[in-house]
């Protein structure tokens, strides 16, 4: 890419002299690109192609020596996956995950960013790095914390909906909230880094416009609505597609969680397909794997139109 | 430029698609050559000589080499080098060493791997040299694939149900039970009179809940494939009546429908479930929680009978893989390691029972009385059927079993569609 525009002004030159300096520089640009290019295609891109043919094959954990003798079954793997009730389920789940998470992501976020842009005064690089602590800490140890506090018996959450007298649930034990906890622990661990974008993104809102807002009797309220949150759009969107893709793709929650219990309730279409590589179905795996990126693709696309400027 | 460039990235993609399209489609005939036990090469005479390396997992890896000095000193020609490997990521090195051609000399090898990697011809057959008779025969049997052994068992761990003596004497139950409904039974009075929330422990369904599931249906007459392995019979009669003996301890309230997780030894300890089935580990494991003197307050029991007492067996096994340099040393050191006086030496370094029958006659083991009770069990302890897709089906089955307990689905119904979708999985 750099090549490319650093040899532009170079073609306004005479013709004789800038063509060898062109092709001795592209020939540079090359050769400094090479690691790069060399690393990309080995490592990023060529098993990106591979899964992608195995998707197309009957490969099996067997065909490792020998992975090109396989044979090509065309979309079978595709049929087999969406006719299998346990990856529609998957795939159930990961759906109310991203509805319900994203939008609760965003506000957590958006609301501490908010707080400690304007309200937190005291302590604020103490808050900032309080709520950031989750993104940044080991899912595993985050995991055995959770258990602990979602214990139906002695768990925290239990012992104080106790004190009000509610009898809590067994919140992972049981298939109707089994889903609800993993996405609120999602929350909590995920929303620390919408706060720092939303954090940044505050930054830029002029604050001329929140002055003569507010001399023309507009409440903080009104002012947010209609300032502060047109302003964030782009900020916004970011949030909001990285998150997306993060959590279709959600898988540690329930694996060190859950392992996808009780009855498949917190199975996530992310952790079929890799237990499905583990039994060795490399081709329904690619295939799998090959329509979560299908729907994250679709899903931005559309984030993007909707989000668009008008 | 531009243009020529991609032209050029074009012409490169086609080509490698036309090269690897072309190297599609399988050969015609399948590797699957079953051999014969009797054809496998002998091993010479003489002391292991070379270099071997040895895989080996979690506390075994650590402590391996303090066992193998023995075999060095007997052996002064050869070097063993062990290495390590967490149980966690052993499965997907393995697969990627067999894929790569890098396999160690020897290793060991998890009981349900040994269908999948027969599949992937990377095991050798096991010689004469190894006397397979002084293994538990359902240890042996692990190392069975289509016929012919490819390994043999290091160590081995069953099942056993422990039960709290004092609440059961409590509960006014003299005699621990034998059948499946005295065990039934048991669990019931120590929950009525005994104290105790549950009467039992048991899982309903999830992972590795087929440890438990299995052996009642292998007691109760069951099998889960038919003798010459051609066909998944797990719709049975005898299966169905099996689980739904496992389910009634879910329905009557003897057993947890949602247990938390990991409080089983708290729970033990505690006596809100003063009982539940588990292997030699949990021993230590409860008279920890249990603190001083809890080993008296409870004891062990074999799996009660139908037609007969059956448990699990797990453990590991020792494999030498095909393409070693250095056959003869490799099948030296895994004979080594399967004497008896080895095997109880292994068990004072890391407590894994003994795959060979006769270690157990030693004193350490013997004089244990509720090891002993684990070694008399071993006798009636079998794995499932050595099949390369043998986790994806217990995953099936695992789940099968959740909704009997928890949603109260029907057995027969479960059962049927375990049966199905194994049929459709096939043993690979």
């Amino acid at each position: 890419m750099s090549t490319a525009v650093a040899t532009q002004p170079a073609t306004r030159k005479p013709r004789s002299r800038s063509g060898k300096r062109n092709a001795a520089e592209a020939r540079a640009g090359l050769l400094l690109a090479l690691p790069f290019v060399v690393l990309f295609t080995v490592f990023t891109l060529w098993p990106v192609l591979q899964s992608m043919f195995m998707s197309f094959t009957d490969t099996r954990i067997t065909d490792i020596r020998t992975p090109f003798a396989v044979n090509f079954v065309g979309l079978d793997n595709y049929a087999k996956a969406l006719g299998d009730p346990v990856f529609r389920r998957a795939a159930l789940n990961t759906g109310i995950f991203v509805v319900i998470g994203v939008p609760l992501t965003i506000v957590a976020g958006l609301a501490a960013a908010v707080a400690l842009d304007k309200g937190i005064t005291k302590f604020r690089s103490v808050f900032r790095m309080g709520f950031y602590t989750p993104v940044i800490t080991s899912i595993v140890a985050v995991a055995v914390v959770w258990r602990f506090l979602l214990q139906p018996d002695s768990g925290l959450v239990n012992t104080v909906l106790g004190w009000v007298g509610i009898d809590g649930p067994n919140w992972l034990g049981d298939t109707r909230t089994s889903l609800l906890s993993l996405i609120i622990m999602a929350v909590w661990r995920n929303f620390g880094t919408g706060m720092i974008i939303f954090l940044a993104g505050l930054q830029a809102v002029p604050w001329q416009l929140h002055e003569a807002a507010a001399l023309d009797g507009a409440t903080s309220w009104q002012r947010f609505w209609h300032i502060t949150l047109p302003v964030l759009r782009p900020t916004m969107l970011f949030v909001m597609v990285t998150t997306t893709i993060g959590y279709l793709q959600f898988f540690e929650e329930p694996f060190v969680m859950t392992q996808g219990g009780p009855l498949n309730s917190t199975l996530s279409a992310s952790m079929y397909t890799y237990q499905q590589f583990g039994f060795g179905n490399y081709g329904v795996a690619g295939a799998m794997a090959y329509l979560t990126f299908l729907v994250i693709v679709i899903v931005t696309i559309v984030q993007f139109r909707l989000t668009r400027e008008k | 430029m531009k243009s020529k460039s991609r032209a050029l990235v074009a012409l490169t993609a086609a080509f490698a698609m036309t090269a690897a399209l072309s190297a599609c489609g399988r050969d015609g005939g399948d590797s699957g050559d079953t051999g014969d036990q009797s054809d496998v090469a002998p091993i010479a005479d003489g002391p292991a000589t070379g270099t071997l390396e040895v895989w080996a997992m979690g506390a075994e890896g650590e402590k391996l080499p303090e066992l193998v000095k023995k075999f060095q000193e007997e052996n002064p020609d050869v070097t063993v080098n062990v290495t390590p490997v967490p149980w966690e990521s052993a499965h997907d090195k393995f697969t990627s060493a067999i894929a790569a051609g890098t396999t160690p000399d020897v290793a060991q090898v998890g009981t349900t791997w040994m269908g999948e990697f027969v599949g992937l011809d990377a095991l050798d057959p096991t010689p004469e040299l190894i006397d397979v008779d002084k293994f538990f025969t359902g240890g042996q049997e692990t190392t069975v694939v289509d016929g012919v052994s490819y390994a043999v068992p290091w160590y081995v761990e069953t099942r056993l149900v422990y039960y709290r003596t004092d609440i059961a004497e409590q509960a006014g139950i003299t005699e621990p039970a034998t059948d499946w409904e005295g065990l039934k039974e048991m669990a019931k009075k120590m929950q009525s009179d005994g104290g105790a929330e549950w009467g039992i422990s048991l899982q309903p369904g999830g992972t590795g809940s087929w440890q438990t599931v299995l052996p009642l249906m292998w007691s109760n007459g069951g099998e889960i494939v038919n003798d010459d392995m051609t066909e998944f019979t797990f719709d049975t009669e005898e299966n169905v009546e099996a689980l739904e003996y496992y389910k009634s301890f879910f329905d009557e309230g003897i057993a947890n429908k949602s247990p938390a997780q990991g409080t089983t030894e708290a729970d033990f300890a505690s006596g809100k479930v003063p009982m539940f089935i588990s292997g030699p580990w949990m021993m230590a494991a409860v008279e920890a929680a249990g603190g001083e003197g809890f080993a008296d307050k409870y004891d062990v029991m074999e799996m009660p009978e139908a037609e007969s007492s059956a448990s699990f067996i797990g453990g590991a096994n020792l494999a030498v893989f095909k393409n070693t340099e250095n056959r003869d040393a490799a099948w030296k050191l895994v004979d080594f390691l399967t004497q008896e006086e080895t095997q109880v030496e292994w068990y004072d370094l890391t407590t894994d029972l003994p795959s060979v029958q006769s270690a157990w006659e030693a004193e350490a083991l013997s004089s244990d009385e509720k090891l002993a009770k684990f070694g008399s069990q071993l006798e009636n302890a079998f794995a499932p059927p050595s099949i390369s897709t043998w986790e994806q089906i217990a995953t099936a089955f695992d789940s099968q079993v959740e909704r009997v307990t928890k949603t109260g689905s029907d057995p027969a119904e479960a059962l049927a569609a375990v049966q199905q979708e194994a049929t459709s999985i096939g043993m690979g």
